[in-house]
């Protein structure tokens, strides 16, 4: 994930750049904060449409390949799910992407996609960003997938604030399991993703992502944190992701670990943000009573 | 063409973020509801068009049949569809000569990029690898208004030496001669596989039952010979030529007829860049004050320069012409198209479903 280049680089980067990111956000005024219910909102609309809809049956352990595989939503057969894009479009991205495994994020997918579904190597022209449509395919039916998988490690059980961090590790590690089909192909996405115009698609994707974990965990808290979570969570799926890709232990458990560590480290540095805000909101209304002492109408 | 698509995007693409919205599929355009008010009875039996009825599915619009005395627009002027007819291939004629520099003095030299654009975006000759015999897959690209060749010409580059794929051949069509002509004097240039790859047919995009090969310089244009078969088609461009078309719903449905299902229309055309109203206020000023002047000086020619740059603002915007093209049948990804350079011109494309 390209969102902040430096968090791919290492760990110990990621850290880094979370901590940047806590920052802005506890400079918000106090009203900003009514963004998130509406933000919210819109993204659940799709999520329960999927926790309604009967097409997730598939057990929470199965093996890796064949749990991936046998997803409902990777049949082109399958009604195209919701998102952004034309029903001609899944069509085509969900053919094509039967090949990524093989062929990668590339034009030879989307053109043996097409044959596949009867058309010509020239109809995937009409996909607006060609590749990068691809990886979109890849990430918007990997999230959208996580409602049913968290019914299925979940159910509907009661969420407290002592079970959301532990279901915000096991969602983005299940997101993560959604990769290791097409994990020799992911560093070609990365490098497609980091092109400069199709950089602000893949942040917004990224941060859909980590607002989704955190909805389906079971997080409600609509207060200051709410940025932080979500920009943290984002930096540090970002760091496993690329971690993963250069991942050769057994069932990726390699990255699982560098993942609990990140998610334990960034929990811890919680409090850190919030001495931050504390400090920050202090010499904001000091400034402001120096301000006021000299005349200023505020 | 050793232009990136990602550099080209990077420097053409002005709004990044797409309506990702299915086109809807009603009509606005103020001359599609003028054409749909025009009385069927002005079309007679004896019409020189009824050849093509036969051919035409029977729920065909009444605006797409081709209609000699039903009224359009020749730039800011009302005249019949069979007098545009006349009057645009009187501009061309008048152009040919002159068309290059015309062109660079539209679009500010920019046409050449626009080009090299739509051509690399539409990847002619790929094929995927396979471990098949051949993976390559021949290609037929049909340039319609095809003119002197400009798109033709980036098309065999692309697919015979980029790609590799010898196995694409490529008809240029115009309705005027004289355009064709200079074309096929331009492609002598070009190596002898790629001349080989290359036809010129005369046709009105209107009606391409029929067709009829090149004729010498100043003799007359032989009657009609051949046609473009239904489903012949990879690949239907027209770039720069639509505008001018009496009427465009009629091309759209014989680009649907001759393209084989999965194949694409693509068409590169001046639009409108009201999004951002100090280049479009630039290119107003730009196009109605200067582009006139300059033809009379550079071509002694102002009506004909006048009238392209009429025929610019007359053309419907990138949303009327893409809902047309999905009433023509096609589907589209996106939005259907994509703004170059503000929107000055636009890339529209869409596909021929299988029904
Ligand atoms: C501005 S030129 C474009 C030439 C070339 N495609 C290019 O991009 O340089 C427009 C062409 O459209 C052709 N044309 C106009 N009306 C036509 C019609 N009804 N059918 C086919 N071609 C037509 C003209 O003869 C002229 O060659």
């Amino acid at each position: 994930m390209p969102s902040p280049p430096a968090a791919s680089r290492s760990a110990g980067a990621a850290a880094a750049v979370a901590r940047r990111i806590l920052h802005p956000s506890s400079l918000l005024p106090p009203g900003t904060t009514s963004l998130k219910p509406c933000l919210r909102a819109a993204t659940t609309t799709t999520t329960h449409a999927h926790t309604t809809t009967p097409r997730h049956h598939l057990p929470a352990s199965l093996p890796i390949p064949t749990r991936t595989s046998s997803r409902p939503y990777h049949s082109y057969s399958h009604p195209p799910p919701p998102g952004p894009f034309t029903p001609t479009e899944s069509l085509l991205l969900a053919a094509a992407y039967r090949h990524v495994p093989t062929h990668g994020f590339s034009a030879s997918a989307l053109a043996l996609g097409a044959r596949d579904a009867g058309y010509l190597d020239i109809s995937p022209t009409i996909v607006p960003d060609g590749v990068f449509s691809l990886v979109q395919w890849h990430l918007v039916t990997q999230r959208e997938a996580l409602a049913a998988r968290s019914v299925a490690l979940f159910g509907d059980g009661q969420k407290g604030p002592n079970v959301v961090a532990s279901r915000v590790e096991a969602l983005a590690w299940e997101r993560l399991l959604g990769n290791a089909e097409v994990v020799w192909q992911w560093q070609e996405a990365l490098a497609i993703m980091a092109q400069p115009s199709y950089v602000p698609a893949s942040v917004k994707e990224l941060a859909m992502l980590a607002d989704e974990i955190w909805f389906l965990a079971g997080d409600v808290a609509v207060d200051p944190t709410w940025y932080t979570k979500r920009a943290s969570l984002s930096a540090i799926y970002a760091a496993a992701e690329l971690f993963m890709t250069n991942d050769r232990s057994l069932g990726f458990r390699d990255t699982q670990e560098f993942l609990r560590r990140r998610l334990q480290e960034a929990s811890e540095m919680g409090n850190v943000a919030r001495s931050v805000r504390e400090w920050l909101s202090f010499t904001a209304s000091a400034g402001i009573n120096v301000l006021r002492s000299k005349g200023v109408q505020i | 063409m050793a232009v990136r698509p990602t550099q080209l995007r990077r420097a053409l693409l002005q709004s990044p973020s797409r309506l990702r919205q299915t086109a809807p599929n009603t009509i606005q355009h103020p001359e599609l509801q003028h054409l749909l008010s025009a009385a069927p009875s002005a079309f007679s039996s004896a019409c020189p068009f009824s050849s093509t009825i036969t051919t035409r599915t029977q729920n065909t619009p009444d605006y797409a049949v081709p209609n000699p005395s039903r009224p359009t627009h020749f730039g800011f002027q009302t005249v019949t569809e069979a007098e545009k007819v006349e009057r645009v291939a009187t501009v061309f004629t008048s152009v040919a000569e002159s068309y290059d520099r015309m062109n660079d003095l539209m679009s500010f030299g920019w046409h050449r990029i626009w080009k090299d654009y739509f051509v690399t975006s539409l990847n002619p000759g790929f094929s995927p690898l396979t471990s098949g015999l051949d993976p390559r897959a021949p290609q037929h690209i049909l340039d319609i208004a095809g003119g002197t060749g400009d798109i033709a010409f980036r098309m065999l580059q692309t697919a015979h030496v980029v790609n590799g794929n010898p196995d694409v051949r490529v008809t240029i069509s115009d309705i005027n001669p004289a355009m064709l002509t200079v074309g096929k004097q331009r492609s002598t240039l070009l190596p002898a596989s790629q001349q080989a790859a290359l036809s010129f047919v005369e046709a009105n995009a209107e009606d391409l039952t029929r067709t009829a090969p090149l004729s010498p310089p100043g003799t007359r244009t032989p009657a009609p010979t051949s046609t473009i078969p239904d489903a012949s088609v990879d690949l239907y461009t027209v770039a720069f030529g639509i505008r001018n078309f009496s009427n465009i719903p009629a091309a759209l449905r014989e680009a649907y007829r001759v393209l084989k299902p999965g194949g694409v229309f693509a068409c590169l055309e001046f639009s409108k860049a009201d999004a951002h109203p100090l280049l479009n206020t630039l290119y107003k000023e730009w196009s109605f004050r200067a582009i006139p002047l300059i033809g009379q000086l550079v071509a002694g020619d102002r009506d004909s320069y006048q009238y392209l740059v009429e025929s610019i603002e007359k053309f419907p915007s990138q949303a009327e012409f893409r809902d047309m093209i999905v009433d023509a049948g096609f589907v589209v990804g996106g939005q259907g198209y994509e703004d170059l350079t503000g929107g000055v011109a636009a890339i529209h494309k869409g596909m021929k479903p299988r029904v």
